[in-house]
């Protein structure tokens, strides 16, 4: 049989069954489309998350107290709620001699009431030195930066996030006002300008920042760090500062073998290369979920295509005695189930193409949140194969039951 | 043309065996026309599934022109039937959704021939049953006779040597019966060899040869000399 001829029998065979063809495909139909929304909304946090990332700063390494053991997917001890307090101001000291290094700014965070006047809100406060404002670009809409001095003479002094401001102030300047935290007062030298969704989503417009001196002694009753942030310095390599913070760190914890290595040092690189794993495996896994409803419709195909097969007996009784062989056979019923999976492919990628497109726009116009419309092509690619391939698999069944069929019982067949 | 040599066939069912052909041997000429009667389980169908490629015998020899069918393979024999053999069918069986010319383009799809050779061959064979003004009619909407004609012209479209005709009255009034045989008269006056199994006497004089099968042996085997004897009173 010729091409031209199996592609034509298919197609009638599918459209003088019209309603069932149809709905035969909507399942195929659905399927891709969940595929496509649900691999493009994982594209699109992937790029949400890495952009973050990189937004954060440049020449990026974290030090974390703690040791990372097992796979780099663990995350360092500290992170999992055991308190290691070996990391101190005089390492952050250390890491400012060092040449290959830009600035260092040591972290620690706690959440506590902010109160002006009559209002208050709950916020994150970050206690830090004048470094951190450099090396995570924050910029000012109004006021300063606390300086070193501040952190040195525990000045009650602080820069607040723009949504912050607005909480608290509604509309009018913050610079120079007063709050309390903790009900320590503390006086406003700065605004933020706004910078969105932080790392891991931390709203980097509803912080207070302070001195990392007053956070440490007089909120949080501690003298070690949870986090400092280094920056190499243009000249070296990012992984040349990285290896000289972990020699630092080990000569100021006296430690020989780098098994027993109290810390964990990152660099945004690394960060963003496990994030990348991660949102990889999520997409990878949004994807995998869809296919389950790829594989009914496949199933659902393949129980319309057995159904077909005993209603067209006789016809391919006829069509064997008039000299189909087997092969024809197999070939006509596999066209017809590769053809509605095939067509039900494309639509449903116009689908999900269309969904996708209105998730972005209700993300980003209606709910004005960041969002990132993906549409990556590699799925559309493999969307069209998956559905072309599952018209093989669930077809080759049914259309093996029909070219075995017996020509004289198919002609008999009633 | 055809040659058999004591052709079994026996259908087994669980324990149980039923021979429906016990050693049928004759030979059929080209341009013979042969109707095959008995009554119902003597073997008839069975013998012309054999002779079309059907199906084969459990026992025997059967020669079709000059090849032994044990000897060729199922794509062999589905070669075989749609170049050298036509076939016409009591049920008519023809798609009901698709129009004549594209039932009659059928057997075509597993030819070699040529796609732009298609369309003359099918409006010629359509002429030869008189039907080329319903060509584009879908094959549904046809009267009984009107059907079966199509399915001769579709038994033609190949140009075949034989035509195997299985009861092709059995489901016509008989002024469309009539019509359908005088039809198989004339392509056997040009030439064709035709195979007809049928129980209606009429029907079966218009052959020239009667066989008669009883108990899956052939009881009788003679000529035929008195043709339309009631096909002559019905017309």
């Amino acid at each position: 049989m010729k091409f031209h001829d199996a592609f034509k029998t298919a197609f009638k065979g599918l459209l003088h069954a019209k309603v069932r063809s149809l709905l035969t495909m909507l399942g195929i139909v659905i399927g891709i489309t969940s595929v496509i929304l649900l691999v493009s909304i994982g594209s699109s946090a992937q790029k949400l998350i890495l952009d973050q990332v990189q937004g954060v700063g440049s020449n990026l390494i974290f030090v974390i107290p703690g040791a990372t053991k097992g796979s780099k997917f663990s995350s360092p001890a500290s992170v999992q709620g055991v308190i290691i307090k070996t990391l101190v101001k005089q390492d952050v000291e250390s890491f400012k001699r060092e040449p290959s290094i830009a600035r260092a700014a040591p972290e620690v965070r706690g959440q506590a009431k902010v109160v002006f006047e009559n209002n208050d809100t709950t916020v994150t406060f970050e206690g830090t030195t004048e470094d951190f404002f450099q090396i995570r670009n924050f910029a000012l809409k109004k006021g300063s930066f606390f300086t070193d001095t501040d952190v040195d003479s525990y000045a009650h002094v602080a820069v607040i996030g723009e949504k912050l401001a607005t909480t608290l102030f509604g509309g009018k300047d913050p610079v120079g006002k007063t709050v309390r935290l903790r009900n320590i007062t503390f006086k406003i030298v700065g605004l933020l300008d706004k910078k969105g969704l932080g790392p891991f989503g931390v709203d980097q417009d509803n912080l207070i920042i302070i001195p990392v001196t007053v956070a440490q002694k007089q909120l949080l009753g501690m003298d070690y760090y949870s986090v400092v942030n280094v920056e190499a310095a243009d000249a070296y390599t990012i992984d040349f500062a990285k290896s000289r913070v972990i020699s630092i760190l080990r000569q100021n914890h006296r430690i020989t073998d780098p098994d027993k290595d109290d810390f964990t040092v990152n660099t945004q690189e690394d960060a963003l290369s496990l994030l990348g794993n991660i949102t990889t495996i999520m997409t990878i896994f949004l994807g995998a979920i869809a296919s389950i409803s790829l594989i009914v419709g496949g199933i659902g195909i393949m129980n319309i295509m057995l159904v077909s097969v005993v209603e067209r007996t006789k016809e391919i009784g006829l069509r064997k005695a008039l000299g189909a062989t087997n092969r024809d056979i197999l070939i006509q019923f596999l066209f017809e189930s590769i053809m509605l999976t095939f067509v039900g492919g494309v639509v449903g990628i116009l689908f999900g193409a269309l969904l996708v497109s209105l998730v972005y726009v209700i993300l980003v116009k209606i709910v004005a949140t960041t969002w990132f419309f993906a549409l990556p092509f590699s799925a559309v690619v493999s969307a069209v194969l998956v559905s072309s391939v599952t018209g093989i698999v669930f077809g080759l069944y049914p259309a093996r039951q029909a070219a075995r069929k017996n020509p004289i019982d198919a002609l008999r067949y009633e | 043309m055809i040659s058999l040599d004591k052709l079994w066939k026996t259908y087994e069912e669980g324990e149980v065996k039923t021979d429906a052909l016990r050693g049928v041997s004759c030979k059929i000429k080209k341009g013979e026309f042969v109707s095959i009667m008995g009554p119902s389980g003597s073997g008839k169908s069975t013998l012309l599934h054999i002779l079309s490629f059907l199906d084969r015998p459990t026992g025997g020899q059967y020669t079709f022109s000059g090849r032994k069918m044990s000897d060729l393979s199922d794509i062999e024999l589905a070669r075989i039937r749609n170049k050298e053999m036509g076939f016409v069918f009591q049920a008519f069986n023809l798609l009901g959704t698709s129009t004549v010319y594209e039932n009659i383009e059928l057997p075509l799809l597993y030819s070699d021939m040529d796609i732009s050779k298609r369309q003359s061959v099918i409006e010629k064979a359509v002429a030869a049953v008189g039907l080329s003004e319903k060509i584009n009619t879908t094959a549904g909407r046809l009267s009984g006779g009107q059907k079966q004609r199509v399915a001769i012209a579709r038994a033609l479209v190949n140009d075949p040597d034989i035509i195997f005709a299985d009861e092709p009255t059995g489901n016509l009034d008989s002024h469309s019966g009539v019509q359908v045989m005088e039809i198989l008269e004339v392509l056997n006056n040009n030439g064709k060899t035709i195979i007809l199994v049928t129980h209606e006497t009429y029907t079966a004089e218009f052959g020239r040869r009667l066989i008669r099968l009883k108990d899956g042996e052939i009881e009788v085997d003679e000529p035929i000399r008195e043709r339309h004897q009631h096909a002559g009173l019905l017309k």
